[in-house]
């Protein structure tokens, strides 16, 4: 249902991706590691759309649509969603506002009836309680003064509301403690199904003691270089990238 | 007056030249001392005509540019308003309506009585107007006195064409809870001239609510020039919206003095106009007196706005605030000069400046010339400038939630405006001037604000 097939991309006329494929079915969870500069952020924004890159060629087909042919907005609506490494910080826009706009975009989307301002409320603080988000942070302009554990939870809130269809997590466990960590893991897993399917970008096994994964892919320099299941993960704590990399050369 | 002529003079000039020759010699004031200011504003006027970038606070704004033909009606156009249901027409008077309203509109330079409610001499108000004739001594020594101390060349201008215009007085002591409306309405092609004054006694409290707007695409160019006597003690909240089609060339002057311990609030909306400048010259005369002047500027199209504001601390423990936001698209610019003049009397000042310009487009261009001139050694003054356009970040993140990019970007613009909107304190006033603004940007999503 989630496919990138021979996906190449620049960045300033610096080839990132090199030929990048990946299948992901539903309800499965890959998990993609690799040293800095293997192209891991790449891979999530060029999914998710963000301009300065430059796709050369390939596809990145969701449910058989390409949406590389698709603004941000489009392939969101559509159950894109990336969490974001450093979500950013918006002062002025308040959170709810922030969530009330997406959400009533995927409403319209799929059809389906834009919910009253009180149900709204109650949609959101249920979903809150269970990421430990209060009221407070709810209250304050978008991420602004949020602690690294207060941004990454927002980012779980938000696909949670949201309920898309794939997930890519792009580096979710940098800047958080164990305990931050566990709770975004725990939000992460509530969400799992049958019909939704992860992407989880991670630097570290840590993460993946949290979250399963079906899946283990080592990328290096724009492509993967090898894939297995969660032991591989394991391995490559004790070995480091280097032996992988090598190995592929 | 015979007036010389010179090669190197302009046609423009040349054509204001020749107006306010035929107005001093028809002049038909009913008081000799507005006749002699108008004689001395003239001599003064002439000798210098419009300004020019040479001059340095004319810098980053050329008129010559903008203006180089006094607009003559080709026909006249009627009164274009429902008399009965004025008020309607302005979404701030409508919903800010108070029983005891005071409204004194004009247009095109004439008082229009049809179209105001002047009442408030229960009130203590008085209300007298420029050609009527009889003006107040208190009136007419505010004029002379503020006619010798400047050095504007364009408010001279003002007072030697001044045509119509309102005094009012507000008795002291005296909590007015109608909201006082002034409004300007263009609708004839032509050059009008409006004189204000604003008196207000000590400790009283007044509301007062300007509006300028352009009813059609008509050609006009107008001076405005508003006296404030702010008494000790008194609170002023004064709220401006100026909202002009893009051929309208306007040169407001603004000049107010505040007494020992009096606020004086002032926020502006501007938007649209070939040409505006706002020139605003306020001075803390009284120690614990307390300004804000701030405001929002939204500019398309080849709209050109400056803001040259002077705001002087001339007694100890005064406090200003300036804060401006603009916004910018197509091929507009705006301009902010901000002088803090603290005088060496003025101790214990506190002075805060802070302007703010967000681009939209690629050919737009904000100007932003902060000054401070300090004399006092015991201040704490301080000002910042940022222009910039919208974060490209801030745009994705929004996007890759799913809302598009048109709703992210009126999201992102409203953010930029948030903080500025708070420094109006009446809330009812700022949930209505929201609104207005939202409608103003509802197009911000073309790229284009269509105010």
């Amino acid at each position: 249902m989630f496919e990138i097939k021979n996906l190449n991309a620049n960045i300033q006329n610096k080839q990132i991706l090199k030929d990048f494929n990946l299948k992901v079915n539903p309800g499965e969870v890959h998990a993609i590691m690799g040293p800095n500069g293997s192209g891991k952020s790449t891979l999530a924004h060029v999914c998710a759309g963000k301009e300065e890159y430059d796709v050369k060629s390939g596809s990145v087909l969701l449910e058989g649509v390409n949406l590389l042919d698709l603004e941000p907005e489009e392939r969101a609506v559509r159950g894109l969603f990336l969490a974001f490494q450093y979500p950013v910080e918006i002062p002025g826009v308040a959170s709810m506002t922030f969530l009330k706009s997406a959400l009533s975009a995927h409403y319209k989307f799929n059809g389906k009836k834009e919910l009253s301002t009180p149900e709204f409320i109650k949609l959101v603080k249920e979903k809150s309680n269970n990421l430990n988000i209060n009221d407070d942070m709810i209250k304050r302009p978008l991420n602004v003064g949020f602690s690294g554990g207060e941004k990454k939870r927002n980012e779980v809130l938000q696909m949670t509301l949201l309920e898309p269809k794939i997930c890519i997590l792009d580096e979710t466990d940098s800047g958080l403690d164990i305990d931050a960590l566990r709770l975004v893991a725990n939000g992460v897993n509530l969400l799992r199904s049958k019909k939704r399917s992860f992407v989880v970008i991670t630097h570290y096994q840590r993460l993946l003691d949290y979250i399963e994964p079906d899946f283990v892919h080592i990328m290096s320099d724009g492509k993967i270089i090898e894939t297995g299941d969660k032991n591989l993960a394991l391995d490559l704590e004790k070995t480091g990238y280097n032996d992988y990399i090598k190995k592929d050369i | 007056m015979s007036v010389k002529k010179s090669k190197k003079i302009s046609e423009i000039d040349q054509e204001i030249l020749n107006l306010c020759n035929d107005k001093i010699d028809s002049l038909s004031d009913c008081n000799d001392d507005i006749s002699r200011i108008r004689k001395e504003a003239f001599k003064k006027y002439s000798k210098n005509g419009l300004p020019n970038r040479l001059q340095e606070s004319w810098k980053y704004t050329n008129i010559h540019k903008k203006l180089n033909k006094i607009p003559v009606p080709d026909k006249i156009y009627p009164i274009p308003v429902n008399v009965e249901n004025f008020i309607n027409n302005f979404d701030i008077m409508r919903k800010l309506k108070s029983d005891n309203d005071i409204v004194i509109v004009f247009m095109d330079g004439h008082f229009v009585s049809e179209l105001s409610l002047l009442r408030g001499e229960k009130e203590g108000i008085s209300i007298n107007f420029l050609s009527k004739g009889n003006i107040p001594e208190s009136v007419i020594e505010l004029i002379v006195n503020k006619h010798h101390e400047n050095d504007d060349v364009l408010f001279d201008l003002n007072t030697v064409l001044m045509q119509e215009g309102v005094f009012i007085d507000v008795s002291p002591h005296n909590k007015v809870d109608s909201n006082i409306y002034i409004i300007h309405i263009g609708n004839n092609d032509g050059f009008f001239n409006y004189r204000h004054v604003i008196n207000i006694g000590e400790s009283s409290h007044v509301n007062i609510t300007e509006l300028k707007v352009s009813n059609r695409v008509n050609n006009a160019l107008y001076t405005s020039s508003i006296i404030w006597n702010v008494g000790d003690n008194s609170i002023v909240n004064n709220v401006k919206y100026q909202a002009h089609n893009q051929s309208t060339i306007g040169f407001n002057q603004q000049y107010a003095d505040i007494g020992n311990g009096a606020i004086f609030n002032s926020f502006t909306i501007s938007s649209g106009s070939k040409l505006l400048r706002e020139s605003r010259n306020i001075k803390c005369n009284g120690e614990h007196s307390e300004v804000s002047i701030s405001g929002v500027n939204l500019l398309d199209g080849e709209s050109h706005i400056d803001t040259t504001l002077v705001v002087s601390h001339k007694a100890p423990n005064s406090i200003s605030k300036e804060k401006y936001k603009s916004i910018l698209s197509d091929r507009a610019r705006s301009v902010f000069q901000g002088n803090i003049v603290v005088d060496k009397i003025a101790q214990k000042t506190i002075a805060k400046q802070s302007i703010d310009a967000l681009i939209l487009s690629n050919n737009a261009e904000h100007d932003s010339k902060p000054e401070l001139e300090i004399y006092a050694d015991d201040v704490q003054c301080g000002h910042g400038a940022t222009t910039g356009q919208l974060s490209a970040d801030a745009l994705f993140y929004l996007r890759a939630r799913g809302i598009d990019e048109g709703e992210a970007k009126r999201l992102l613009v409203h953010a930029f405006l948030s903080d500025v909107m708070e420094e109006i304190k009446n809330k009812n006033l700022r949930d209505v001037l929201r609104n207005v603004m939202n409608s103003m940007l509802n197009r911000v999503s073309k790229g284009t604000l269509n105010v």
